[in-house]
Order: structure tokens, then sequence, then C-alpha cells
């Protein structure tokens, strides 16, 4: 048996040596086919009209060519001139169409004529929706209480949330505003406004050597999919790039990684802690890591030498051992030491990371360790590192001037449970409206589904059907979602493909895109674009904002940007183009290492705070004075980072890690000194999932996934989508199922303690023993047909496909038995702790 | 898992390489026949085009988005594939891989649908060598879809007739790449001239060690693979290790 394994094994291995990359020179002459950027009709031959966009299926925001036959979009592809998605989309942003064909989609109007969610509904005019909704929120406003429109909202365009959030619900007066923009991420991104300031993250896939992959499935799902996904597998042959990935989970990319160790969830934060360790111990951040102290905040001493920070560093890693880590995580010492010292020593690498790692209660912890790893090894804003996202500088106008101090309902970001409820507690909202004693009288809720995408769904349902917490529900959707179905109005809205919006998505490459979205096809039946609906709800209210239709508030927006008015030839340039970057524009690494002008230091009201070293302009930053702003101090004034000027480091001042929502200094902060005041640990600390240690020997945990054809809810009604995942059996490890008696296909149950559900085992040895996992795309119950299996109201038949659906919708939605339960610093909801027992279905039955 | 152990095959799989290689060198060796005679332009007009497409499974993410892509090119309905995307999962924990194989027709060579068409609907076109349907000769009859080793046939619901990938000669035809070729994430396919040897593809299929599928059928597949796993759920009866195949086809089967 060795034997031939080692033949095989040699045998690979000069096969091997010869899978040399793809060559791409080509032969003068060879017959060279374009890739893509025109379409044809499969039927009859014709050129097909192509019209550039930018897709909105999740928050990736590719940019599209759209492709149409007489008038009907017919084909989306990828923009070939993109230097983000470089021509090529997902399987999602592929079926954008079957978004605006919906034989389920909600084409007017809806008003409630039975009791609420009873499915009974009649068509309205706009006329009839917006008189009445105008008159209640007139109401409020004349009662002295706007703050009573409450608005969610999950991601939405960039231009939607300036010119609803900033604009119309500012010039209306209410700041109740939830940004649940957040659902899966707001643990990493407060880990990197507490140590990076400002920032969504990015990797330098194209100049990286190596990647360190903690539970981010980039290969399926990521909020920049295509662009990243895209490098990586390029990356990985033609740069023989290596990727060694922790997950529970043999996910995509974990099978398309060079190595996967499986890590038992929720301690993803000792292994980073032990590599962090090995790293000290072994003197492996001498070089880029030990230069990168000088701009990182180690201890409470702004002005700590770089030898006092190493050794306070070494101090509080040395019991963070290898051995420790294998004890809580199942990965050994060995194989810890071995990837911490080839990360170390492969220069440029970075780390990724995403809700394998983030979304537990140690999730802040956990990415705020991960950013220590990446610093002490040198890899941070470099050239193949992790770098600071570089976005395109759209510039808004600002609507009317006289807008009143805009006021909120205290239940939005007043939560006991969380430290820094202002980044990702929205899936809390719904319950905290329960539990407290203000109610809004306008729930509004737009590109959301609550429902179904938050934890503990029966929860949801009763919280959203109940008239005393929630007194009017209106839904903003084209989509007869399961959130949808318990509003009390519902306003049609115009998809992604039928609308107007400036985009504003993240470049891999370091060089900022500028990205226009312009409607394929008309509104579909009586659809509008919500912004549209804002913009005349604002007439009907006697606040007119200034712009005649949403299209002309994008207009407006590529007049303002001079790049864009410029060098891009404006608003008809882009709908030209669709996207349009610098060609002369070179990468921006290391911004934090360039200095502040002295003449921007000379302003009036610029000061220095002695205790962090941040130059602050205090009259920018609204302090009362400059005697009351040295005395207070930067971090004790709220709203201080506003006037962040640059960082004091040595002689010299740098722009440094600029803060964003939360007074941080210009230092890397590896030590947080708002986590401190708190009463929180600084630096990065190992925190253990509550419970997992005294777990009984018949408990698991319940971990669920994204795969790559559904945006969670969002692509139900695509039939080609649903025609690859319409069923997601319970993966279970083959040792835990036999230890229940199960086998495959086996109807199991699901219990946690707030309940049960049922599904089918899929037994396999691509997820660890002691966990069970299940995706987070079905088990619908609404969403339209191919989406639930279930027609929507005032539903037409759809000629191309009913006689063909093949399968019957269904699935597990595991958010049913998910209890609510925040991260305690960001608030996210820890998706992946939930302790469950499960068993054989008829076995139950039995008992 | 490491990487050297996804490319570590089966004894099967192994068999299978030594006699795809054999066959690549076979068509190379005949292609390099043909271009040393091809001496002037009149000659190398006279050279058999034959498209033909290379998959680096590789740089295969199993997104879909070529199973997705074709669907929306040509409106496929529901329950029916011209292009697909097969996983195979194999090993004991934590031992295991998944490895992914997308799927198309072959355009083989000597293509056996050809061979049992009673109508002459089906046939390989003299021009470019793809594998087509006339959807006015066809009548139906299904022994097309019995005959292709590959599964890469199906009776299409709407229009009655049989039908699969046509390698997009809508789009070839105008100077475009197939579909799925041009919609893939991670640039795993390349399509071209194999008879050309100066082609893209010839020389990537003479420099690497490349596969095809079920070589034993003597069809000659003009889809080729680098780095594809070709184990079957056939081997789980020989108690090696457990193999899963999962397609998301209507049909679940695989010849």
């Amino acid at each position: 048996m060795v034997d031939r394994r080692n033949f095989l094994k040699l045998s690979v291995a000069s096969a091997g040596s010869s899978l040399l990359p793809v060559h791409t020179a080509l032969a003068e002459n060879e017959e060279v086919l374009k890739q893509g950027g025109e379409g044809y009709s499969h039927l009859s031959g014709n050129k097909l009209e192509a019209l550039p966009s930018i897709c909105g299926q999740c928050p990736s925001r590719c940019a599209i060519l759209g492709y149409l036959d007489d008038g009907r979009l017919v084909k989306i592809e990828g923009q070939p001139s993109s230097i983000r998605n470089q021509g090529t989309i997902c399987a999602k942003g592929q079926t954008g169409a079957s978004k605006i064909y919906d034989p389920d989609r909600i084409l007017h109007p809806l008003m409630r004529t039975g009791e609420r969610g009873a499915g009974e509904w009649k068509q309205i005019s706009w006329d009839e929706a917006l008189t009445e909704l105008a008159d209640r929120l007139k109401k409020l406003r004349d009662d002295g209480t706007p703050e009573k429109f409450v608005f969610h909202h999950g991601w939405i365009s960039a231009s939607a949330e300036k010119l609803i959030d900033d604009i119309f619900l500012a010039t209306y007066g209410t700041a109740s505003i939830i940004k649940q923009t957040c659902q899966q991420q707001s643990a990493r991104w407060s880990a990197h406004e507490l140590t990076w300031g400002a920032n969504i993250d990015n990797w330098d896939i194209d100049n990286t050597k190596f990647i360190l992959n903690f539970g981010s499935n980039v290969l399926e799902a990521h909020t920049n999919f295509v662009s990243l996904a895209k490098r990586l597998a390029v990356s990985a042959v033609d740069n023989r790039l290596k990727m060694v990935t922790f997950d529970v989970r043999l996910s995509n990319t974990a099978a398309n990684s060079d190595l996967w160790l499986p890590v038992k969830p929720g301690t993803d934060l000792a292994v980073v802690l032990a590599m962090c360790n090995v790293v000290m111990t072994e003197d492996l951040y001498l070089g880029r890591g030990e230069e990168f102290m000088d701009f990182c905040l180690v201890n409470d001493n702004a002005t700590a030498t770089r030898s006092d920070k190493i050794a306070t560093l070494k101090n509080h890693l040395t019991d963070y051992t290898p051995e420790w880590a294998e004890e809580i995580s199942g990965v050994t010492a060995q194989q810890i030491r071995d990837v911490a010292r080839e990360f170390a020593t492969t220069k440029p690498a970075c780390v990724i990371s995403s809700r394998g790692a983030a979304a537990h209660y140690n999730g802040v912890e956990t990415e705020r360790a991960i950013q220590m790893l990446c610093a002490i090894t040198g890899n941070i804003d470099i050239p193949g590192g992790r770098c600071r996202a570089v976005a395109p500088a759209w510039i808004y106008p600002t609507g009317p001037e006289d807008k009143p101090e805009a006021r909120k309902l205290a239940f939005i970001d007043t939560d006991h449970d969380v430290a820094l409820p202002e980044f990702g507690a929205g899936h809390k909202v719904l319950s905290r409206i329960k539990t407290g004693e203000e109610r809004p009288g306008v729930y509004m809720w737009y590109h959301h589904n609550p429902a179904y995408a938050n934890a503990n769904t029966q929860d949801m349902i009763n919280i959203l059907k109940d008239e005393t917490l929630l007194p009017y529900t209106v839904a903003v959707t084209p989509f007869y979602d399961e959130t949808a179905a318990l509003a009390d109005l519902i306003l049609p809205d115009a998809t992604y493909l039928e609308r107007y919006d400036i985009e504003d998505a993240v470049s891999p490459n370091q060089i900022p895109e500028y990205a226009l979205r312009q409607p394929l096809v008309v509104p579909q039946g009586e659809t509008r674009d919500f912004k549209d609906v804002c913009l005349e709800l604002a007439e009907r209210m006697g606040m007119p904002l200034g712009f005649k239709s949403a299209d002309k508030f994008i207009e407006k927006v590529c007049k303002l940007t001079p790049v864009v008015k410029k060098q891009a030839r404006g608003f008809r340039g882009l709908k030209k183009r669709g996207v349009w970057h610098d060609e002369k524009a070179a990468p921006v690494y290391n911004a934090y290492r360039r200095e502040v002008p002295e003449e921007t230091l000379a302003v009036d009201g610029v000061i220095l705070d002695q205790k962090t070293g941040v130059y602050w302009n205090w009259m920018v930053a609204g302090a009362e004075s400059e005697t009351e702003a040295l005395e207070a101090g930067y971090s004790d004034i709220p709203g201080a980072s506003t006037g962040y000027v640059g960082q004091k480091i040595g002689d010299a001042i740098y722009e440094g890690f600029a803060p964003g929502k939360l007074n941080k200094s210009g230092h890397f902060e590896l030590y947080s000194p708002i986590l401190a005041a708190k009463g929180l640990p600084a630096l990065p600390t190992y925190v253990a999932i509550p419970g997992h240690s005294e777990m009984k020997g018949d408990e698991l945990i319940l971990t669920t996934f994204k795969l790559n054809v559904h945006v969670l809810s969002n692509t139900g009604n695509g039939g080609w989508l649903n025609e690859i995942h319409h069923d997601n059996p319970v993966w279970i490890n083959p040792v835990t199922a036999s230890e229940r008696e199960i086998s495959e296909g086996d109807a199991i149950t699901i219990k946690s303690r707030i309940g049960e559900v049922t599904a089918t085992a899929m037994v396999t040895p691509t997820l660890a023993p002691g966990v069970v996992a299940v995706s987070a795309h079905l088990g619908r119950w609404e969403g339209g047909r191919y989406a639930s299996g279930k027609r929507a109201p005032f539903a037409v038949d759809d000629i191309r496909h009913d006689e063909y659906q093949w399968w019957q919708a269904g699935g597990t939605s595991a958010n049913w038995i998910i209890p609510d339960n925040p991260e305690p610093v960001s608030g996210q909801q820890s998706w992946m702790d939930t302790i469950v027992t499960v068993i054989k279905t008829n076995i139950q039955k039995e008992q | 898992m490491t990487k050297e152990d996804k490319h570590e095959t089966t004894r099967r799989n192994f068999v299978q390489k030594i006699i795809a290689g054999a066959g690549v060198s076979t068509v190379a060796a005949a292609t390099y026949g043909l271009s040393s005679k091809a001496t002037t332009p009149d000659a190398s007009e006279r050279r058999a085009k034959q498209y033909a497409m290379l998959i680096d499974t590789r740089k295969c993410i199993g997104c879909h988005t070529c199973s997705v892509a074709c669907k929306a090119e040509f409106d496929v309905p529901l329950g029916v594939t011209r292009s697909w995307v097969e996983y195979t999962e194999k090993g004991t924990y934590p031992n295991v891989s998944r490895n992914f194989l997308p799927r198309l027709c072959n355009h083989c060579r000597h293509p056996q649908c050809v061979d049992v068409c009673p109508t002459g609907a089906t046939y390989k076109r003299e021009q470019d060598g793809i594998v087509v349907v006339d959807s006015g000769q066809c009548i139906g009859c299904k022994y097309c879809i019995q005959a292709c080793p590959y599964d890469a046939r199906f009776l299409n619901p709407v229009t009655g007739v049989a039908d699969k990938c046509d390698f997009c000669i809508h789009r070839v035809s105008k100077g475009l790449v197939p579909s799925c070729v041009n919609s893939c994430i991670g640039g795993a396919r390349i399509f071209g001239d194999i008879s050309d040897p100066t082609s893209e593809i010839s020389r990537l299929v003479e420099t690497n060690p490349v596969t095809v599928l079920r070589p034993g059928k003597g069809t000659e597949p003009q889809v080729y693979y680098i780095g594809a796993d070709h184990s079957d759920e056939h081997e789980n009866k020989r108690g090696w290790y457990d193999v899963r195949v999962t397609t998301h086809r209507k049909e679940k089967g695989r010849r």
C-alpha cells in the first residue's frame, strides 16, 4: 500500500514539475477570439445591444454589461474594462434578469386587507400609497417626533445611502436610521475601527506570496467576491501563491488551498495568538515587523520605544504557546509552529479572515489578534500585504441647507450588552423595541429581510406582527419576501437593473474605480426606484430636496466630482463606460507614512494632544474652546476624531492610521485605550466562547455557511440558481453521525435551547467532528415559487419555466434555532456558537 | 490535505493519464506532421480546423458561473444542461479533497452520437470540427443521447429535439470565445484550434500533462483537462476510500 502510494506520489511529483504556468504570448498568425464585450442572439445571430452598468446582487458591486434583444434583457456578463472584476461576474450576477422578470414580483403598491401577516392584500395606486404614508410621516413631524420614523436598511448603493439617509431623512428630521450593512461582518469592521481606524480591509493578492486564511470562504462568497476570487484562482497557479486555510468545514476555499487545517469552532483566536507567540519568541518579527512597531500603540505610553513595545508584546504573549492553543483548538502545536514560521518568513504575505473566525462571541478579539499578526510580521499596507482599501472619492450634494437637528430614538444605538453598538448591533434593534419603551410611529425597511435573515426567527416574526410594538410598517422591496409578508404597506421597488446609482466599491489593486449603475430596462409594472419615491414624499411633505429625480441627483454627483467631470467626461461618459479609472494612477500603499505638511498644522484650531500624540482641530471637532479641548483631551471629547489631523511619532507628524467613528489615535492600535476605558482587555486576549468548554458528550456546535450560487435570501428567485442549490442537507462527520446512528439521508432533528428544526443528514468527511453545518440560503417560506414553492400575491405564470421546475423548494433555515447572541464588543450576531443536540428523527418518535 | 495529495490519483486515474498522454502525443504528432508539410499558405489552409477546449481545473473554483452563463446564453430550460460542474470529494477526515470537473460536450474526433444518428441531423462540421445537431433534421429518437458516453446530450423539452453544447457557434463565428470561456472567473478555460500547432491551446496541451474523459471509448474527446480528478463513485466498491461525486443536474447518474 505504502509502496503504491509513494510510487503514485513520485509519478505525480514529476508530472507536477511540468505543470507549467500558462503561456500568454500569442503566435503571430494565431486566430484570436475576443473574450467578450459583444453579444449575439443564439437564435437570430443578430448583434445584441450592450449597456454597461453595475451588479447589485451582492455587496461586491461588479461592473457588468447587459445585453438586450429587442428591449428585453437576455444576458449579463462582466465588463471587460473594469480593473476590479476584470470582465467576469459570478453565477448570481449572470441571473440578474430573473429579478426583473420574476413572475412573483410585486408590480403595484400593496395594502394589507386582512390581519397582519395573513397574506391578504389589495393593489392600490401610488397616489393612495404615498398620500397615506406622507400623512403619517407629516403627523409625526408636526407632533415634534420625527425620530419616530425608523428607517432600517441592508446593503444599499452609495448614492441611495446619501440621498435617502443623509438628505431625505435628515431634512425630515429623523436620525433613527439603522444601517444593517454588517449582518455578518461588523465584528471584523469594529476590530478594524479599533486598530486601523476608518477602513474597509483589502488584500493585495496580485502581489502576495502567501495567504493565511482564517474562516473566509472567499472563493464562494465575499463582500468583494469576484475581484478577490479571480485573483486568488489565477495567482494560485500562475504565481504559485500558497494558501493555508483554517476552517471547521472544507469550503471550496479550503478545498482549493494548499493546506486545510480544521479548527474547533470559536478557537481561531487561540491559533492566532499562538502564532503571534511563535513570531515573537523566535524573533521572526525582526526586520519589517520591528520597523512597523514605530507606528503601533502597544501599551498606554504613546511614546514608548521600539524595545519597550517588543518587550510588552513578548510578555503579553508568553503564555499563548502553541501547546496551549493545541489543547483549545485541536490544531497541533507542530502545525501551528510550521504555519507561523512559513507565514512570518514569506514576504509579502497576508491574512484574510471572515465569519468563520469572527462570527463568534470572541469575534472582535480574533480579528484584532489577526491584525496583530499582520503588524508584527510587517505586512500592513505594503504591496502584497493587508492594505488600506482604496475606493473612489465621490463628492455628493448635501441637499437643503436648513436641516433640523436630526434626533433618534434611544434604542437605536443604546445597548447595555454591547460596548460599541454603533457598528453592528442592527440585528438587535427589533428585540430592543420589544424590551424597551419607545415605539416607532412608522417602521420602514428597505433592502432588508429581517424575518428570514436575523437569528431567532420566531421572535422576529412575533415582533414584526405585533401592532402594539410596531403600529405601522412599510416594506420597500421588489419581492414578496418573508418580512414584506408582514408589512402593512408594500412599496414596489425597482431592481438594481432598473435604476441609476453611484457605487464606490473597493479595488483589490489599490487604484480607485468610479462606477455608475444605469437602468438596462425601464422599471416593470408600476415599480419605482425608491430614491424617486423619497423625492416625491419630500415634495408632498412640503420639504423639496432640490432634485427633480434620482438621475438628476446622480448627474449632479458626477458634476461635483472633479476627476469624473474632467477625465471621465461626467455623467454621459460614465453612461457609456459604466466604470472609469485613471490609467496613470499608481496603486496606493503606505499612506500612513505620508507626513502632514506644516501649513496643515498651522491652521487655526489645530492643537497637540500630549497624551496620545494626536494633532487635531478642536474647532472642526466642535469642542467648546481650546482650553476645554486641551483640558479634557482628544480621547474624551465626543466627536474629537472628526478633527483628526495627524499623529506625532518621534519628531515627525504622519497621516497615520486616521480614526473613523472612534477617538482612536493615529497609531495602529494593538493596545486599545478605547477598550481599556470600557474595562475590556486592551491588547488582544483570549476569550473562550461561553458554554463551549462545558459542553456535554452529546452536544455539538452548529455552524452555518454561504455558498457560491446564493446571496443569503437575496437570490431566491433565480430559477437557474435554485436548480443548483435547492436542498441543503446538514453536514455531519461520519464519526459524529455513527455515534448517533445517523446515516446518509436520514431525517434528523436539531435542537437548541430556543427550538428545534428537522433536516436531512449528509454524512461527510469534509467537516470536523463535533459540529453540524448547514447553508444559510434555504428553508424559505416566502419569496416566490423558486425560493419557497409558494406564489406571491398577484403572481403570474412563468411560461418559460413553470412546466420544467423539477425540484421542490425546501431545505432548512437554522435561524429558527440560533438564539440572539451578540458579540460583546461590536454586537454582531455570533452565528457560529450555538450548542445543539442532533438525533435521528424516528428515534425521537419512538421515545 | 495538501496540494500534492490533491494531485495524487488512483491507479485507474494514473492509467487514464498514461493513455491520455499517449493520445495527446498522437495528436501532437499528427498536427506536427501536417504543419511540417505546411510550407505554403495554401497548405495551411487545407489543414482541418478542430476547435477544442482545455480546462485547467487548478484554476476552477467550482463557482457554477459557466453553468449559469450557458443557461443564459441559450435560455436553457430548467432540468437540462449543456454545461455543468461536478464536485468530486474523496478521502477520510481530515485527509480529504474536493475537486471540480467542469463538463460539456467533448466534440469528439470520433463522435459516437454521429454514428448512430439515423437522419444525419447530428454531424461533425468539416470546417471546424464542432459536433452539431440540425434541429430541422432531428426526429427526437434519442439514439444519440444513449450513445454519448459523456451524458452530454438531452432532449430539449421546448423544441422536442436533441440538444447539447455547440461550442457557442453563434459567438465563435463572430470572433468571440464561447460563453463559458468568457465567463470563467479563474480563466481556467482555453479555447482554440488544436490543429494549429502555434495556437495557445496546442502549446498548452503539448507542454502540460493533460487528460480527457473516458479515453478508452476511442472517441478522442476535444475537451482536455489539466489536473482533473477522474475519480468515480464506482471506486467506493474497492474500499480504498470514499468518493462522492455531486452534480446539480436533474439526472444525478454519471456514466
